[in-house]
């Protein structure tokens, strides 16, 4: 089931195209991660997709909910981490999550308490739970503001730069606890991030936007072969590599085959396939194997590919 | 719309406010400046030096203006005791149009541009809150606490002026008089909701509570201006000019809050003016 259907969404701001023509399907617990550049419109998609503001034209659906037609009804379902923590910093972290409870509706006092202990335990910050939160570190206000996200356990979830200004034990903390959502409690979530490798560890799905359109999607290991072009399995040898470039040539899946000093560079679609039978036939023309180390393109190299080529 | 929600939006907003000393302290000092340092000087300096002679040609226009019940009543006094009776039962009456409509703007300004200066708008705006929820809950935390300080002003204000007219008027006390509370009754409330209404327009206008301030600071001239023609006797604090803005108020307030519902757009909070 969809669960986040988007369909050439469009926003202008007086002459400004900040958004043109967006569409995108995200499956029901699925994380999908939004990457672009500054500017590029990834928080007006989500502003528009939570119902913060309205399209110029096109639609959305959230669980089947129309963004225009009932946006009551869409904001009671997504929770929404903003780039800036946005948190009241005169309200105690207990007293944040309080109000938000129950602005998205949660009246029973007894389910409040026990869901603003919950999340502060999870996020470790129980011991400062009534201190306010002008007094907190970045990280802990990004933790608070990820916490007031789900405070209304939301079926889908839009977060901007969940992990922007975390250290590296919070930022897996965050990353385990968004894997945790969708995979074993099936929420949708979309992510908006400039960190690629949070991306690829997480997504199950990337886009890429660019001046407000979505240029590409797809699963982060079928974009980053698709654009970022094809592997690399690097070939350490004993002596002068050049004598066994015949040795792999013509091998199956072996597309090219480079020199450098001792190291023979393969090109490859699937290193997974093809390293064992260059390592097999190096070994029996008598190559002596110091080390064998494939290169996977990364999202990273895929995502500057798309951005550098959109920018002529 | 739901006044649970609006109420919600209120205490959330009063907890911070209650916290903001930049918020509360004109709050606290300006009503405690025109509801007890001013009169205290009145009060006790003519006492101490002598009612200077151009302290009377001062609020000689206003005293010439003065209703034939007025004179009346100051005929047989002195110098000293003319100027304390009609500075503390007329000349300071449009100070008290200044506190509601201080406080009023310094709070709207608080609790709708304030929001935009904290970045704390937009996580609001995701909630299921409509926008009636919101606008009550923000009007309602601008209304409340400005009409208690305009209230608590008053009450302080009675007890300095009766203090004086004890010891001055033979133990006189002077207020409250019923023009005075169809007047903080009447009319404080309305302005109070005036200056909330015009600070609604100007925050969905600007970036944040600075500028907010800056602009609502506009609220004063006519009042400025109300002080100036009470002195010099164009004008003077009775019961048709209570009656007269009694009419005036609620014609502006039908004006600023017709305008400020239709424009209170969450959308429109959050993209203007940025």
């Amino acid at each position: 089931m969809e669960a986040i259907v988007a369909h050439d969404l469009t926003k202008k701001f007086n002459s400004f195209t900040a958004v043109d023509r967006l569409s995108l399907e995200v499956r029901e617990g699925e994380v999908f991660g939004l990457l672009g550049p500054n500017g590029a419109g990834k928080t007006t998609t989500i502003r528009m997709l939570a119902c913060i503001i309205s399209p110029t034209s096109g639609s959305a659906q959230i669980h089947g909910k129309d963004i225009i037609g009932e946006p009551a009804a869409v904001r009671g379902m997504v929770g929404v981490q903003t780039e800036s923590p946005s948190l009241y910093e005169r309200l105690t972290a207990t007293e944040n999550l309080e109000f938000f409870a129950k602005a998205y509706g949660i009246r029973d006092p007894g389910e409040i308490r026990s869901r603003t202990r919950e999340l502060l335990e999870f996020f470790d910050l129980w011991e400062r739970r009534c201190e306010r939160v002008a007094a907190f570190s970045k990280g802990m206000k990004q933790k608070l503001a990820i916490a007031r996200a789900i405070i209304h356990d939301p079926p889908v979830l839009f977060l901007d730069e969940p992990t922007s200004g975390l250290d590296p034990e919070s930022s897996k903390l965050i990353r385990d606890l968004i894997v945790k959502l969708s995979r074993m409690e099936r929420r949708t979530i979309l992510i908006s991030t400039h960190r690629l490798e949070d991306a690829e560890r997480i997504c199950n799905k990337v886009g890429i936007i660019l001046r407000g359109g979505l240029k590409v999607s797809g699963a982060p290991e079928e974009l980053r072969s698709r654009i970022a072009g094809e592997a690399k399995v690097e070939v350490r040898l004993l002596g002068s590599a050049s004598d066994y470039i015949r040795s792999v040539e013509g091998a199956p899946g072996v597309s090219g085959v480079d020199v450098n000093g001792s190291n023979l560079i393969i090109s490859t679609w699937d290193p997974a396939l093809t390293t064992p039978d260059i390592v097999r036939r190096v070994v029996e023309d008598g190559g002596k194997v110091l080390s064998v180390r494939p290169f996977l393109p990364s999202l990273e190299e895929a995502y500057l590919k798309i951005v550098e080529g959109m920018r002529g | 719309m739901r006044l649970a929600n609006a109420l919600l939006v209120f205490r959330k907003d009063w907890k911070e406010i209650s916290r903001n000393y930049q918020v509360l302290a004109p709050i606290i000092f300006v009503p405690l400046v025109f509801t007890t340092i001013l009169p205290l000087i009145l009060v006790f300096v003519p006492s101490l030096v002598g009612a200077p002679g151009a302290s009377f040609q001062l609020v000689g226009p206003m005293f010439e203006s003065l209703p034939p019940e007025v004179k009346a009543a100051v005929a047989g006094m002195g110098a000293e005791e003319t100027i304390v009776y009609v500075f503390a039962l007329y000349f300071f009456a449009p100070f008290f149009l200044i506190i509601p409509i201080m406080a009023s703007s310094v709070l709207a300004s608080d609790s709708f541009a304030g929001e935009k200066d904290r970045k704390t708008l937009e996580t609001l705006l995701a909630t299921p809150l409509q926008d009636g929820e919101l606008l009550l809950g923000k009007m309602l935390v601008s209304f409340v606490p400005s009409i208690l300080v305009t209230f608590a002003s008053f009450a302080v204000y009675c007890l300095v002026v009766d203090l004086a007219s004890v010891l001055r008027f033979g133990g006189k006390i002077l207020l409250p008089n019923a023009l005075w509370l169809l007047f903080i009754f009447g009319v404080t409330p309305l302005v109070a909701l005036a200056g909330i209404g015009v600070t609604v327009i100007i925050s969905l206008r600007v970036k944040g509570y600075r500028e907010a301030q800056q602009m609502s600071a506009i609220l004063i001239a006519p009042i400025l201006a109300l002080i100036f023609a009470e002195v010099g006797g164009a004008i003077i604090f009775g019961p048709l000019m209570i009656l007269l803005m009694i009419g005036v108020f609620t014609l502006v307030n039908a004006i600023v809050l017709f305008l400020g519902i239709k424009h209170f757009q969450r959308e429109e909070l959050l993209t203007r003016g940025g």
